[in-house]
């Protein structure tokens, strides 16, 4: 008994409080945006912090519409908005939001920024397939791991592996990060100085499970044999178990290393596979396919649907419940662990279903928060979600959000039927693409370079996009204005998608009189300022 | 004594209302050790950056009359009993300003992996991105509020380009390069035709006033990060004419030569004297698997003439003592030469230098053997020649950044500074 692993007792506590919390939690058949709001304002209670009020209706539907649709709302959407007084209407957009193919592609773009950051290739069209055919997020993450049954040629989620295949520990720590929410890096070579939960057996367990996948030509395989073995901190040599993060030791088929005879023969398949250009066949027993099965089963399912809960929060929220989002262990506890709990169960038992958390979220009055804290008491902690985060666009959205922005406001008339506008926002969606490239998806600790703002100062590619004349542009629709109050009050609706208030309307108005000698130039650098202000580049 | 980053941007925020709190989530500042921030102010790095990998036998660890030794001679320097390549006869009358360190062992005999190394100082790791030398540099040694960038790049030619990698990494955008490729000139630096300079400036006041409404209330390190950026825009351009070396006198431009690296090592020098504190100058391509000879007796007679520039001219302006000059590259080159006459990739007993600031000048640290085959004393890695480039400008190489929970010092624990060279 004294020989238990200390992992397995670490295994056994974490399992134990699960079960003990479970009892504690909320209903499960309470909706989830009753149980964030629930959670959120027990916290802030106990801490005695007033949150900041509802965001107004106006910066709701901007907040919402960037968060589901990726872009900013038309004019005519927010002036529709605002002037509704259905008390149903907040419910209603999202609803009709979640419903539009538009909510797909943002879905796309946000968990293909997510999942393919940094390796110079994308899952794209596989992911635009999952969200229009609804595929249940452990499904998804099947298909990433193990590859689609009718995906020979490894086009499809399977880039997820096969764009890491070349780095063994990019895969690891990858595959780590993103579905099990943790960074098993630093384990490496040492046991992990803060966390006592892992040791080095931890991350070459992890690494085992993908190191029997190797590159052929543009394709990729996976053997039925071989080991990782590693150096201890103490210099001894260890073979390494094949060990979820847990602790969990998955059992395997007995594997012998080939001779040297069926190393030459397989050497030479490989060769002719490589000149005919064709993937290897799949192995009888796949370690990648055993990671998948024991991900999703008993305690370790924790650590699967935890992780996805807490990169969906952290998407629109700014910050994780448990932050930052690659650092969920014992020693980083969530800020909200019982909130995290519920969702992370509700996650699993309602078949991994993305779409429900993401309602619940977007449907809350933790999220519908003013960004602005205009209270006299001391600006709470952020890990409160007292008052909401100002997150910077994602490049994908600040480009289509741009072209809105400048576009002449009767080219997106508020009657245009849903199809319609669809349809022209894909295609700016596609126009923007060009602007987008020029921005980095931003991460944690995000800084606007001065590059930028100095492409949008001087560059003749800004200029040339978003303030060149045309009748399709928001310069000759304010040219057409009457007087100045009312160009600007048009330029604040089309570009901030909210009402104008006096005191800004007046003192466009004077930048405009001042330059009634070069009317034209004037209503083009007024259109820069707009454009170019942290209003327009943030999500807030 | 220039105020630290953090403290301008807290009182610059305070001031305009904008968002204070925490510029970014690095703590670097934690009980700032005020003596060596002292000893940093006003200290700038040139680095020399020799694409392709410059042949250490050619430069500074020259095997004369062995059967790897090449063509060319050895001769005496200006320090009794260092001796040189005789392709350098500039720098051999200047070695009393130079340290050469003779013995690096870097393992990594690829362009990509090895010029990754000499610019993050260490091996990447899958998670985490490293910020470059240039980046490291900028953020310890740039001031808030300075007029010019804090890290200007230049690489013009091609080829291997897509590895002299320029990333901020975890320090985030604001430590980007100024990178040129085409021009001498950075992008963007100039206002568009058909806009007054009055009209610039206007739209940008009127973008400021806006964004401070719109901030107002909204404490958040990206959105302040975003208003710093435009903040610089108009002290950038006006930096412009730091690239033009038009009003520079023939006896200068003579010094440092008409080619474009020797242009650029003179833009290099204006911008250290505006304050700039990290210019890269990268002259390629060393990559001599044929012909190497040839190529050493261009390239080197070239960075002979450069570098000697350099130290004449930030000598008589009296930078010198503040502003350090380093020569790396990717690699060196193997001793033995091979049937095109040339000399492939070699990472295991090669040779970097250093001069100016806070350098020993007139040392050699550490020797490969008789063929240069392997290092044969004090065998050093990429870590401890960053570790001495931080030591050199007064820069503590073991202070922590802290990214998230996790603390990453400058270089990897454990790493020591070369005493040896350091004055």
């Amino acid at each position: 008994m004294r020989l238990l692993p200390a992992l397995l007792l670490i295994a056994a506590s974490c399992t134990l409080a699960a079960a003990l919390r479970a009892d504690d939690l909320l209903p499960p058949d309470t909706l989830p945006e009753q149980v964030i709001d629930h959670y959120i304002d027990a916290r802030l209670q106990r801490a005695g912090v007033s949150p900041a009020p509802s965001a107004d209706d106006a910066n709701l539907l901007r907040r919402t519409t960037l968060d589901l649709a990726g872009r900013i709302p038309t004019a005519g959407e927010a002036r529709a908005f605002v002037a509704s007084s259905d008390s149903g209407k907040r419910q209603q957009l999202v609803g009709r939001l979640m419903a539009s193919p538009a909510f797909n592609r943002q879905q796309t773009a946000e968990f293909d920024a997510l999942l393919m950051d940094g390796t110079k290739s994308s899952i794209k069209e596989y992911l635009a397939k999952a969200f229009r055919e609804n595929f249940s997020w452990d499904r998804m993450f099947r298909d990433m791991i193990v590859g689609e049954p009718d995906d020979a040629k490894q086009q499809g989620a399977i880039r997820f592996v096969a764009s890491r295949a070349k780095d063994q520990d990019k895969l690891t720590v990858d595959t780590s990060v993103l579905f099990f929410g943790v960074n098993v890096s630093c384990a490496k070579c040492h046991d992990h100085p803060l966390v006592a939960d892992w040791k080095q057996d931890h991350y070459y367990g992890m690494l085992s499970f993908f190191s029997r996948t190797f590159e052929v030509g543009e394709f990729f395989g996976e053997r039925e044999y071989g080991k990782v073995n590693f150096k201890t901190v103490a210099g001894d040599s260890k073979d390494a178990k094949l060990m979820f993060l847990t602790g969990t030791v998955v059992e395997e088929p007995q594997s012998d290393e080939p001779n040297d005879k069926s190393k030459r023969e397989e050497k030479q398949r490989i060769e002719e596979l490589k000149k005919k250009k064709e993937p290897p066949p799949p192995p009888s027993y796949s370690r990648r396919s055993a990671l998948v099965d024991a991900a999703l089963k008993d305690e370790q399912s924790e650590f699967f649907s935890r992780a996805i809960v807490n990169h969906v929060w952290n998407r629109f929220f700014g910050r994780g419940l448990v932050n930052p989002v690659d650092q969920m262990h014992s020693e980083n506890t969530a800020s909200h662990p019982d909130l995290l709990a519920w969702l992370a169960r509700d996650m699993r038992t309602s078949g991994y279903d993305l779409r429900r958390l993401i309602r619940g979220i977007v449907t809350s009055q933790a999220y519908a928060r003013s960004s602005r804290w205009d209270s006299a008491d001391k600006r709470p902690n952020d890990s409160l979600f007292a008052v909401a985060l100002v997150r910077p666009l994602k490049p994908w959205q600040y480009g289509t959000s741009l072209l809105i922005a400048s576009q002449n406001p009767d080219n997106l008339p508020a009657d245009l039927s849903p199809e319609d506008l669809d349809k022209r926002m894909e295609s700016l969606e596609s126009a923007g693409r060009g602007l987008c490239s020029q921005f980095e998806v931003p991460t944690a600790d995000f800084q606007v370079g001065v590059d930028e703002a100095l492409l949008f100062s001087n560059g003749q590619k800004v200029a040339g996009e978003l303030l060149r004349d045309g009748q399709d542009r928001l310069l000759a629709k304010l040219a057409d204005c009457p007087d100045d109050k009312s160009a600007a009050e048009t330029a604040i609706w089309n570009v901030f998608a909210r009402p104008p208030a006096a005191e800004e309307v007046q003192g466009m108005t004077a930048f405009l009189s001042q330059r009634t000698d070069r009317a034209a130039e004037a209503r083009k650098q007024f259109i820069w300022a707009l454009l170019t202000s942290g209003e327009c580049r943030f999500n807030y | 004594m220039s105020l630290t980053r953090r403290s301008f941007l807290s009182t610059a925020a305070a001031a305009t209302g904008l968002a204070a709190a925490d510029m970014s989530a690095l703590n670097v500042l934690r009980n700032p050790a005020l003596a060596s921030e002292l000893k940093s102010s006003g200290k700038r790095v040139i680095l020399l950056w020799l694409a392709g990998g410059a042949s250490q036998l050619e430069t500074f660890d020259p095997k004369p009359g062995r059967p790897t030794g090449g063509p060319y001679r050895a001769i005496d320097t200006a320090v009794p009993g260092i001796q040189i390549s005789e392709l350098m006869p500039k720098l051999a009358a200047r070695m009393k300003q130079l340290a050469i360190i003779r013995s690096l062992d870097t393992k990594i005999g690829d362009h990509g992996q090895g010029a990754r190394l000499m610019h993050l100082g260490r091996r990447d790791e899958p998670s985490l991105k490293y910020p470059d030398l240039g980046a490291m540099l900028a953020r310890e040694l740039g001031r808030a509020e300075s007029q010019v960038p804090d890290y200007v790049s230049f690489y013009t030619a091609t080829e291997g380009r897509g590895s002299a990698i320029s990333q901020s990494g975890f320090l985030g955008a604001r430590y980007n390069a100024m990178f040129l490729t085409e021009q001498n000139t950075p992008p963007n630096l100039r206002r568009l035709d058909g806009l007054t300079e009055l009209d610039h400036k206007e739209r940008a006041d009127l973008r400021d006033l806006l964004s401070a409404q719109f901030a107002r209330g909204r404490e958040s390190a990206p959105l302040a990060s975003h208003n710093e950026a435009y903040s610089r825009v108009r002290g950038l351009m006006a930096s412009e004419k730091l690239f033009d070396i038009s009003g520079e006198d023939q006896k200068t431009r003579d010094l440092y030569g008409p080619t474009l690296f020797g242009e650029q090592a003179l833009i290099a020098r204006r911008l250290v004297e505006a304050g700039v504190p990290f210019v890269k100058v990268s002259r390629a391509w060393w990559d001599s698997h044929g012909q190497n000879f040839e190529t050493h007796l261009e390239l080197v007679t070239e960075l002979d003439r450069v570098y000697s520039a350099l130290l004449d001219d930030l000598g008589s302006r009296g930078l010198l003592e503040n502003t350090l000059i380093v020569t790396l590259s990717e690699f060196g080159r193997t001793p033995q030469i091979n049937a095109s006459l040339g000399r492939d990739h070699f990472a295991s007993a090669w040779s970097v230098s250093l001069a100016g600031a806070g350098v020993k000048g007139g040392t050699v640290y550490g020797a490969s053997d008789e063929d240069g085959n392997t290092v044969k004393d004090n065998k050093v890695g990429a870590a401890e020649v960053f570790a001495t480039i931080f030591r050199a400008v007064g820069i503590d190489h073991k202070k922590d950044y802290q990214v998230g929970s996790r603390p990453v010092p400058l270089t990897d624990p454990g790493t020591k500074p070369i005493a040896e060279v350091l004055a």
